[in-house]
This record gives C-alpha cells, sequence and structure tokens, in this order.
C-alpha cells in the first residue's frame, strides 16, 4: 500500500515536473534584452513618468479644452476572430414592487463579458512575447496560471499622465505629394501597408515644431480610423491590413524613452508587415524588448483638426488604466486635455 | 616661433586656392544626389496575366497575388514600379515591352510562358540596353527567377514516403499520384517526376499508380473511388499535384469511409489549404489529425520579395546566378504560421 502511494506520488512528481518543464524551455537572456530599471522591474515604460514629467506635461493645459481619443465600445464595432464584448444588464430592481425600502430605491447594474483588448486600448507587458519570453526576460511559462499571469500584469505600472504628442502622418503624406488613399475613407487617410519611416515621423514632429522629451506619449494619425467609424460596414476592410510605422520607426520611438505610441489602427504597424515571414515584429520591438506600451483604436481625428487649427500638437494624455490583477491589457478611456 | 617671409607671402594664395577648391567641391556636390539617398531605379514587371479567377503554375495563386508581391516587397527599396499586364498574349507582350522602353525604364521583368514571345522581347530590350529578368520560363539574356517544379514533387514525394515509414511500415501501401498528368505546361510533369523519384528511392517496394484527373477535380471522386476500392485493406499514399486536387481527394476518402487509410500531400500550398488566426483552413496548427498532412509551398504571393532584390543586384552592377530557384518548402501544421504568419488577430 505504501509503496503504490508512493508510486503514484512519484509519478505525479514526474507529471508536474514535466509540465513546468514544458512552459519554461527557453533561455530568455538569449531572446529578451533586460530591463534597464533592474531585474526585477514589472513595470517597464511607465517608470519613466516621474513628478517632474507630469508637472511638465501639466504646462500643456492652457484653456481646458478636452479631446476624446478614445472610440465607444459597442455591438459591432471591429473585434477579431473569436474576440467579443457584451454586456447584459441587470434591472430586477425595476419590476413592480421589487423596489428597496420606503424611498423605493432602485438600481441596476452591468455583467461585462468581454475580452480586454477590444475597443481602443492598451497592450500590457504581458501582452506580446518572443517564444514564452517576455519583457525584461520574463519566462513567462512559470508565471501564469488559467485565470491570469502572476507577473508582468496591469497592476504594475505607473502613470499614464504625461504629455501626449501627435503626428499627422496625412499631413505629412499629403505636403510630401505622397497621399495614397483607401477608397473605403470618407476623410483622407493612409492606405492599408504604407509603411511610416523615421523621417515620416520626424516630418511630423518638425511640423508642428516639436521635439520629443522622454516620457512623451506618441500619437499617429493615419486616417485609418475613419473605416472603424463606418462598424460595422467597413470591419472586414478594417481589419484586412493598416498603415503603421515600420521597424525602423519603431527602434527610433525606442530611443526616444517614450512611454506608449498609440495610433488610430488596430496594430499601430503596418499590415502587411514590411517582412512576410514576420509576426507583428513592432510588438516585439515595442512591448517585449523595450517595455513601452502600444495603444490600439485611438480615435485621432480630432486631434489632429484641433492640432491642424491650434498649430499645437501637443496635450496632457489622460488616460488610466484598472489594476486589474494579472491582466494582459484592457480597453481604455483617453483624453487629451489643452 | 619666426615664420619665414615665404610662409607669411604665401598664405593668402593658400586660402585663395583652398577656397576656390572649397567652391568647386560645393558645386559638384550640388549637383551630386546626397550620398545617404540611394538612387532610386524604376522597374516595370510585367505580369503574365491579371485575369481575375485564372489561377498560375498550377497552384492556387493568381497573378493578382503575384502582383500585389511586388507592390508590398517594393515598399522601403528604392524602387518605382510600373506594372503591365501581358494578358497570356504575345502581341500585348510585345505592345508591354515596346511602352517600357519608350518610358526607358531601368530594368524589365518579363513573366511570359511563350518562347518566342520572349526571344523577341530579349531583342528588344538589348537593342534598348535595358537589362532583362525573367520569372519562371526563360528569356535570352537574362537571369531566370522560378519553380523548381522537380524539387517540389521530390519534397512531396519524401514527405508521404517519411509518413508511411513512421506510421504504416510493414502494411500494405499504394502510392496515388493524383492530378492533372494530361498537362505538358506549368511544370506538372517534373512535379510528378520528382514525385515518383522521391517515392522510388524511398519507399522501393510501393506500387505507384497515376491518376489523370485532366484538370478537373469532380474527376477526383471517381477515380479515386475505384483505385481505393481495388486495393481494400491497404494504405493510400496521395501525391495530388495541386491543392484542389488535394481538397478533393480529402473530401472522396471521406465519402468512401478509407480516411484512416489515407495520407495526403499537396503542391502549391494557397489560402485554399492554409488560412489565418481565424479564417481555419485545412493546414492550421489546430487541426493536426488531417490526413492532409501538408502541401509544398510554391511563394508565387512572394515573387515580389524574392525577385526586386535579384533586380536591384543586377541594377547595381553586382554578380547575379543565371537561375534561382524558389525556396520550396513542405508546409504542414507544425510550421504553417512561421511560413504564413497569421495577422488577422490582435
Amino acid at each position: 500500500m505504501t509503496l503504490r502511494i508512493l508510486r503514484a506520488a512519484g509519478l505525479a512528481a514526474l507529471l508536474l515536473g514535466w509540465t513546468s518543464l514544458a512552459f519554461a524551455q527557453t533561455d530568455c537572456k538569449t531572446l529578451v534584452p533586460a530591463s534597464p530599471w533592474g531585474p526585477n522591474d514589472q513595470t517597464g515604460a511607465t517608470n519613466r513618468v516621474t513628478p517632474a514629467v507630469t508637472k511638465a506635461a501639466a504646462a500643456e493645459i492652457q484653456d481646458g479644452k478636452v479631446v476624446p481619443l478614445s472610440y465607444v465600445l459597442t455591438d459591432g464595432v471591429p473585434l477579431f476572430g473569436t474576440r467579443f464584448s457584451k454586456t447584459i444588464l441587470t434591472a430586477t430592481s425595476l419590476a413592480p414592487g421589487a423596489a428597496f425600502g420606503e424611498n423605493q430605491l432602485t438600481y441596476m447594474e452591468d455583467t461585462w463579458l468581454s475580452q480586454s483588448h477590444v475597443g481602443t486600448h492598451l497592450d500590457g507587458l504581458g501582452h506580446i512575447g518572443r517564444k514564452d519570453c517576455y519583457f525584461n526576460q520574463t519566462a513567462m511559462g512559470k508565471y501564469i496560471n488559467q485565470n491570469n499571469m502572476t507577473r508582468l500584469g496591469l497592476e504594475h505600472l505607473k502613470s499614464f499622465a504625461t504629455r501626449g504628442v501627435l503626428i499627422d502622418a496625412v499631413k505629412v503624406y499629403q505636403q510630401a505629394g505622397k497621399l495614397k488613399t483607401n477608397p473605403n475613407c470618407r476623410k483622407r487617410c493612409l492606405d492599408k501597408g504604407t509603411v511610416l519611416t523615421r523621417a515620416d515621423l520626424e516630418a511630423g514632429l518638425k511640423m508642428y515644431n516639436v521635439t520629443l522629451r522622454e516620457g512623451d506619449i506618441v500619437i499617429i494619425h493615419t486616417g485609418w480610423g475613419d473605416i472603424f467609424e463606418q462598424f460595422p460596414a467597413k470591419n472586414a476592410e478594417y481589419n484586412s491590413g493598416e498603415p503603421g510605422i515600420g521597424k525602423e520607426a519603431a527602434a527610433w520611438l525606442v530611443s526616444q524613452k517614450i512611454v506608449a505610441v498609440g495610433s488610430d489602427t488596430w496594430a499601430v504597424e503596418v499590415i502587411p508587415g514590411e517582412d512576410p515571414k514576420e509576426a507583428f515584429i513592432v510588438h516585439n520591438i515595442l512591448i517585449t524588448d523595450a517595455g513601452i506600451h502600444i495603444i490600439e483604436n485611438v480615435r485621432t481625428d480630432l486631434m489632429a483638426a484641433e492640432a491642424n487649427t491650434t498649430g499645437r500638437a501637443t496635450f496632457f494624455f489622460n488616460m488610466t488604466v484598472p489594476r486589474a490583477v494579472g491582466l494582459t491589457g484592457n480597453f481604455v478611456g483617453i483624453d487629451g486635455i489643452r | 616661433m619666426l615664420r619665414s617671409g615665404h610662409d607669411v607671402a604665401s598664405r593668402p594664395r593658400t586660402l585663395l586656392v583652398a577656397g576656390a577648391v572649397l567652391a568647386a567641391l560645393s558645386l559638384i556636390a550640388l549637383t551630386l544626389p546626397a550620398a545617404s539617398q540611394p538612387r532610386r531605379y524604376t522597374i516595370a514587371f510585367a505580369n503574365v496575366t491579371e485575369e481575375p479567377g485564372l489561377t498560375l503554375e498550377g497552384t492556387g495563386f493568381t497573378g493578382a497575388d503575384v502582383r500585389q508581391s511586388f507592390v508590398l516587397a517594393a515598399r522601403g527599396q528604392p524602387v518605382d514600379l510600373v506594372f503591365y499586364d501581358n494578358q497570356k498574349d504575345g502581341t500585348k507582350a510585345i505592345a508591354n515591352v515596346a511602352d517600357a522602353i519608350q518610358r526607358k525604364v531601368d530594368l524589365y521583368i518579363q513573366y511570359y510562358s511563350d518562347p518566342a514571345v520572349n526571344q523577341d522581347v530579349s531583342v528588344m530590350l538589348r537593342k534598348a540596353g535595358i537589362p532583362g529578368l525573367a520569372v519562371n520560363y526563360p528569356m535570352a539574356g537574362a537571369p531566370l527567377y522560378g519553380a523548381d517544379h522537380l524539387a517540389a514533387g521530390q519534397i512531396a514525394g519524401e514527405a508521404l514516403a517519411r509518413f508511411a515509414s513512421r506510421a504504416w511500415a510493414g502494411q500494405p501501401m499504394v502510392a496515388i499520384l493524383l492530378g492533372n498528368l494530361t498537362d505538358q505546361s506549368s511544370g506538372l510533369p517534373e512535379r510528378a517526376h520528382g514525385v515518383r523519384a522521391s517515392l522510388a528511392r524511398l519507399l522501393p517496394r510501393a506500387r505507384i499508380v497515376a491518376l489523370d484527373t485532366r484538370g478537373n477535380p469532380a474527376q477526383v471522386s471517381p477515380l479515386l473511388g475505384k483505385a481505393a476500392a481495388a486495393s481494400p485493406n491497404t494504405r493510400l499514399l496521395i501525391a495530388a499535384l495541386d491543392d484542389a486536387t488535394a481538397l478533393s481527394a480529402k473530401s472522396a476518402l471521406e465519402a468512401l469511409g478509407r480516411t484512416a487509410d489515407g495520407a495526403i500531400v499537396g503542391l502549391g500550398c494557397d489560402r485554399s489549404v492554409h488560412g489565418g488566426a481565424s479564417e481555419k483552413k485545412e493546414i492550421d496548427p489546430n487541426n493536426r489529425g488531417s490526413i492532409l498532412i501538408g502541401s509544398v509551398a510554391f511563394y508565387l504571393d512572394r515573387y515580389g520579395y524574392d525577385v526586386l532584390p535579384i533586380a536591384l543586384r543586377l541594377l547595381r552592377g553586382e554578380p547575379v546566378p543565371e537561375h534561382t530557384p524558389t525556396r520550396h518548402t513542405l508546409i504542414t501544421t507544425t510550421n504553417v504560421w512561421r511560413e504564413y504568419p497569421p495577422y488577422d488577430m490582435q
């Protein structure tokens, strides 16, 4: 009997050993660079949002005008594959006789069944890796369970209260006489597959006399979001590709020590990518290697119009991310305050 | 320190000469393109046909797929592309090259199957001093890029033989060569020859049966039905010369209740057999049990990525091989997303 128990325990131990081995097979030091903030860092680029950075960004608030930078999240917006976002309303106390107390209190609340990377959303540090290696050489196989991650979750992020900088790529391409729009766009847009280069980004900054500062968040207006706004009719076209930054531009943004880069597209990077054998390589460059966040499906047209009218492309970036433990990302609301 | 009188007297003259040299250099620099900006080339690509739905080289790829690969590959290259559609018509092909010569393109890429027309195009380009590059069909004096049907067939035959040796060693089996065996174009005979060669080498005792569909996938079911009935209790190793035939063969075996006996390898690997993360198709990491074990990639949707670098080397006067074959690979459930990373996800 004892022998049988020991044998069973041995087998269980062996199986458990195999399971953990199956998840952690890669030497992450060879695949992912170390974080500049130390071996225990789970925060990444939001480490750059210091009190001084936030204070300097506050100077962008000059007349209190708030410009929305997020799309509504509702049925029919472009989602990918099996992704879903559904709400169920609980309104039982509205039934006759179901109100509470003499004051006849009623209430309602929601059940939100949703995946996190829907609508305007932030990609966290646990969203993208190389094999099983994630930001800061994290061998993620050791840090996941069926519910969430136990490292690199959103709860480790610091503030995003910093300066936002808009780059109007449509205007850059227009002025350079190389704008090739997409027939599905009602307003001018860059076509899918357009690779935004470092030179394009620099031209966009120069257009509004902006120099990037450490801790900035860069928002790129491509016009592709106009197709998002035509949901659900144009969802297939929206998802079929997009204009966006290429590898060279991503590497340059990393060198500028920014916190995040967002765009009015579903992946921020150019799709189809520059090399057909690479998958979402810009995500690797920004998130996995540099801890810089990507913000997708950002509404950029209003800020682009504002910049065009006022000649100023900077603003206070107002976004909070839920301290949701172990999440890889989440939908967010963003305002640009001027 | 004392200076000699000669030194003092020569200083203004030296400065004058230096100034003149600097001015001359500035003028030269102004007339030259900036060193950081590589020279841009105008490259013409004359596609064999862009007729919608018309597939090429015995695969499921169309002319639009080939053209799009050039558009995508040209991004980031110092290249302006001029596209022509040869419309599978010799007169049109000649008119296209004449137009390109008039435009003074830097290089002409010809994708056309008629040797006589390609000869005429070659002569016209040589007279105009424009280098040429040929795709899939040779053109005199031009490097050739294209499919290696024999190698692709060998890969398919090897895949089947390896599967049989691993899964069905010692069991009775028959190898079936299935497809348009009548068609002498599109490299299909070379593919068939490659399959046979690999099977003969690796499974010397396996009987090989050739079933000619004459290009009609509807013929797959009756042909395969007869062959399967003639070989009960026998494993069926099917080399399908194209993906459409491979998918038809799978359906036929399912209808016959012989899926447990079948293993299929196709050739082409277009989007009819591989999909993306959301667009599930037969070759998919989540469909590892399929009897369609794989398809040999022909990458017509990547031609631009292979051909434009050759064109640029040619234009820069660098050595270029006379013949660059496509790098054919067997695509299975284990490497499909590595070879064709899906981007229908976020």
